[in-house]
């Protein structure tokens, strides 16, 4: 067992190659935009594109709205949990796992046959397409905020602020808040990532994204949607890599996967 | 040819020493405890034992047969664990049953051993539970009659009572030693506690950076500790830098006072420093009738513990303390008081560096 | 953990003196009312985006074309082929890549976290499974298509090696197994990043209580280590099974509408008219929402299997 073993490197290797030949592959595809040699040709065309820019940039904005509206519901939401209502713990967490349950097409599906039709039309703003995406976020964010929360002893920290005389702002703010930071950050990262490259939501709801574009132009050309799998890689590498990296050493912060 | 024998076992790992010339001899039915703080080599020694590590250097011997290279699995000690390690996907009679289980015993056999054991450790009827069902009390009894099921030759605890309440503890202490003694098995105790280790051990070895710092029946260990570190781990002291005034009459000198000592002082020159210890419940307030040794002192704090009264007096540059037992009709010393202190010769240790 | 006896208490008390008599006095604090309103937000947004959705799919499930009641999208989901089709497609696809995930995931987070490597290693291949694991979807498509699809890089070696045509040979990768493979990229990292954890708890004691007892390392394997991890195991795997059986965004752009996964059909429905049947493609959700509680009950039931044994 301490000596290194055969078997495990082999495994090992075998693992290895097969994560890393679809990257490679992918990557060598799109350096061959120019017949006989490698370049950067797809990159540069990718990046001139004005489209590119447009839709990362609805991207980036959905992401925005999703981890505000995801930050705003789940941080107090859990607080509130934590400190007076213990009990109802469970059942939050069980919500948050929802997502698990509805896979995201079917929850498309049920938004859409809901809210598109009257009395109730919410098809000509974004809303569903956030209210899906923080729903989707759920399960991190909570599980992030649940576990700093829990490793920081809410009750008695309230307490001693309230004994102290502070009020609801600046416990939140002095007390709660900095000690969260690292969960906090770490749900955000994860949320990014998810909603980066999120496919279904937006090209089931008709929105423009990173995701639909990218199988839009997969579709017609070659070489620039290769480039740009590999700018998603990274993007979900950066973002994760991040999450990992302010995680570490905090204790649960495994991750749950989602629906894809 | 002693029962157990442990001779000049040495444990180095990468660049520690944790075990150094350990050398003991153990016999049969004997309870040897090892006490010692955390980091002692205390457990590395059990371990070694045990077979879960190798030795550097030296051999264990049990019944004449030399064990120091044997695997784990061959070796026929039991074993106790600090958190008990009790198989959580197994019923309390699968865990016991385990040794016998993995050696191909008829399932029949298995089945009355597990009666027997679970009527020694005063749990019959308990067999289809769950490990996460019980206490830990009882579940640190099933892991003693795991440990006992294949009537090990030696029988080792790793501080097994640590983890639990003080209460636990005491009564369980006492149920291993009867157990011990009813099985007559040989043991090794491993424990940082001293009062468990002086409560229930036939002798004791005190351990101290690896090295072993003295061996001996729990009266001689605490009575009479040979060195500083003994005298300072098991027990209260009151330690005393002095100067020997007269190795002949083993007259010593504390605090420019006079004081004599039943131990011999041949073995330093007149001059030389030695350290005494004075343990606390030796000493008293001289209320007339005076002892050999004396010394004035004043009152710094009086400590009510219970069945002992524990006075802090200061004599010269040094603190002292001095147990007494509680007696509601006796009048406390008041803080600020001058007093004297009084002590016999045989109060007096004489503590080799 | 969840519960508290004492806070649990305090608002009991409240509640009953509320009944009692309406004191002035009382002090806001332990406010029953005032407590709840605190999650009245979270609440709202989940009932108006979660479950009025999801229990939408299952009333309209049972509604006709007319709004009536009828068993008949029920009836037809168990008896159409191509919703069959679809079922056993997705139900195959994630068999499949859950028992192959699951297994080549644990025997990887056994060599990482048990095969003697270097702690870098370990750290390394846990922050790649969590990347991997989320990299998903339409990136994730075309970096398979790349390795293995009509120009793919394996594709071309092997043209170049063997000098065959593999095209010519009827073989395609837009199949139940050629999708199962590309799952399997995010499949078996999730294995790794929920077993390394249970076999990190796996505690040296129980190895060398096993051995003190005359175990050997394969009779600490059989009894032991093997049955500790078996709920995780198999918890892990019904994940997988899900998390397979909902994903859409990966087969959608791998193979268009090749294979027809029940999600796909779903998401056709969304966009067109396939089915001509809005009752149907209700029914179709509702058959999705009923196999993925079920396995989450199954993966919460293991769950609760493994923590009462590891703490």
């Amino acid at each position: 067992m301490k000596k290194p073993n055969i078997w495990a490197w082999f495994i090992l290797v075998i693992g290895l190659i097969y994560f890393f030949l679809p990257l490679f592959s992918v990557f060598e595809f799109s350096l061959r935009m120019i017949k006989g040699t490698y370049s950067f040709e797809a990159y540069r065309v990718a990046f001139t594109d004005p489209a590119f820019f447009s839709h990362f940039g609805y991207s980036l904005l959905w992401a925005l709205l999703t981890i505000s509206v995801s930050l705003l519901l789940v941080v107090p939401t859990a607080y509130w949990v934590h400190w007076r209502l213990p009990r109802v713990r469970p059942v939050i967490e069980f919500i948050t796992l929802m997502p698990f349950v509805v896979p995201a097409v079917v929850l498309t599906f049920g938004l859409i046959r809901l809210y598109a039709q009257p009395p109730i039309l919410l098809i000509g703003s974004p809303v569903l397409l956030i209210a899906g995406y923080v729903v989707l976020s759920f399960p991190y964010m909570f599980r992030a905020v649940d576990t700093g929360l829990r490793a920081m002893d809410v009750r008695t920290l309230t307490e001693a602020a309230l004994s102290m005389g502070a009020g609801w702002g600046t416990i939140l703010a002095k007390v709660i808040f900095p000690n969260l930071r690292v969960a906090i950050l770490s749900g955000i990262f994860l949320t990014f990532a998810i909603v980066m490259g999120e496919f279904t939501f937006a090209s089931l709801l008709s929105w423009p994204a990173f995701g639909p574009y990218m199988e839009e132009i997969g579709a017609m050309r070659a070489y620039t949607p290769q480039a740009m799998a590999v700018i998603s890689f990274l993007l979900t590498w950066a973002s994760i890599g991040l999450f990992q990296w302010i995680g570490r050493g905090a204790p649960g912060q495994e991750q749950v996967a989602g629906a894809h | 040819m002693a029962f157990l024998e442990i001779n000049n076992i040495s444990k180095s790992f990468a660049s520690t020493v944790a075990v150094q010339d350990f050398d003991l001899q153990v016999e049969r039915g004997e309870l040897v405890s090892f006490l010692g703080p955390s980091g002692c080599g205390k457990t590395t020694t059990l371990r070694l034992v045990a077979g879960f590590e190798t030795t550097t250097q030296g051999k264990i011997i049990v019944k004449g047969e030399d064990i120091t290279n044997k695997p784990p699995n061959q070796r026929n000690v039991g074993m106790v664990f600090q958190a008990y390690a009790l198989f959580p996907n197994m019923t309390v009679g699968g865990n016991i049953g385990f040794g016998m289980k993995v050696n191909k015993r008829p399932q029949e056999e298995i089945q009355a051993r597990v009666d027997e054991l679970l009527e020694l450790i005063a749990m019959p009827g308990l067999a289809n539970r769950y490990p996460h069902q019980l206490s830990g009390g009882q579940q640190q009894r099933v892991a003693l009659a795991r440990a006992l099921a294949l009537n090990p030759e030696v029988l080792l605890l790793d501080e097994p009572l640590s983890a639990l309440d003080a209460k636990i503890r005491v009564v369980l202490r006492g149920e291993i030693r009867a157990i011990q003694q009813k099985l007559g098995i040989t043991a090794i105790y491993v424990t940082h506690d001293q009062e468990e280790a002086l409560s229930l051990s036939d002798r004791v070895v005190v351990m101290h950076q690896g090295r072993i710092e003295q061996v001996g029946p729990p009266f001689e260990i605490y009575n009479f500790p040979k060195t500083e570190f003994v005298a300072n781990f098991v027990g209260t002291l009151n330690a005393y830098n002095a100067k020997v005034l007269d190795n002949q009459r083993n007259v010593l000198s504390i605090e420019g006072q006079d004081i004599q000592t039943a131990q011999t002082l041949g073995a330093y020159k007149n001059g030389d420093r030695v350290m005494i210890a004075i343990r606390p419940e030796r000493l008293s307030f001289a209320d007339g009738q005076k002892k050999v040794n004396n010394l004035a002192c004043t009152v710094e704090e009086v400590t009510f513990l219970g069945s002992i009264v524990r006075v802090q007096v200061r004599t010269g540059e040094k603190t002292l303390y001095v147990d007494t037992f509680n007696n509601p009709y006796l009048e406390l010393p008041r803080v600020g008081e001058t007093k004297q202190l009084t002590f016999s010769r045989e109060a007096v240790l004489i503590l080799h560096p | 953990m969840g519960n508290n006896p004492v806070l649990e208490e305090k608002i009991l008390t409240k509640r009953e003196s509320k009944k009692g008599s309406a004191q002035p006095a009382r002090s806001p604090r332990f406010d029953f009312n005032w407590a709840w309103l605190g999650v009245a937000p979270f609440f709202l947004f989940a009932l108006a985006f979660l479950f009025l959705p999801s229990f939408s799919i299952v009333v309209r499930s049972f509604q006709g074309v007319d709004g009536s009641f009828t068993f008949k999208n029920i009836i037809a989901i168990l008896t159409e082929s191509d919703i069959i089709n679809a079922y056993q497609a997705s139900l195959s696809i994630s068999v499949i890549t859950a028992i192959g995930g699951g297994f080549f995931g644990f025997l990887l987070a056994y060599a990482v976290i048990l095969g003697g490597m270097p702690r870098g290693m370990r750290t390394f291949m846990v922050t790649f499974s969590g990347v991997a694991s989320n990299f998903a979807g339409v990136p994730l498509a075309f970096a398979f298509i790349a390795t293995m699809g009509n120009a793919g890089l394996i594709t071309r070696w092997i043209e170049a090696i063997f000098e065959i045509n593999v095209r010519q040979m009827g073989f395609s990768i837009y199949t139940i197994w050629g999708l199962s493979i590309v799952y399997m990229y995010f499949q078996f990292p999730l294995m790794v990043l929920i077993m390394a954890p249970a076999l990190d708890g796996l505690r040296r004691e129980w190895r060398e209580a096993c051995e003190n007892l005359g175990g050997s390392a394969w009779q600490y394997w059989r009894y032991v280590a093997f049955p500790i991890l078996l709920p995780s195991i198999l918890g892990t795997m019904i994940l997988l099974f899900g998390n397979a059986f909902g994903a859409y965004a990966t087969a959608y752009a791998f193979s268009g509408s090749f294979i027809n996964l029940v999600t796909i059909l779903i998401g056709a429905q969304i966009q067109g008219d396939v089915l001509y049947n809005p009752g149907l493609g209700n029914a179709l959700a509702l058959g999705m929402i009923i196999i993925m509680s079920v396995c989450m009950f199954g993966y919460a039931y293991m769950q609760r299997k493994t923590s009462r044994w590891v703490r």
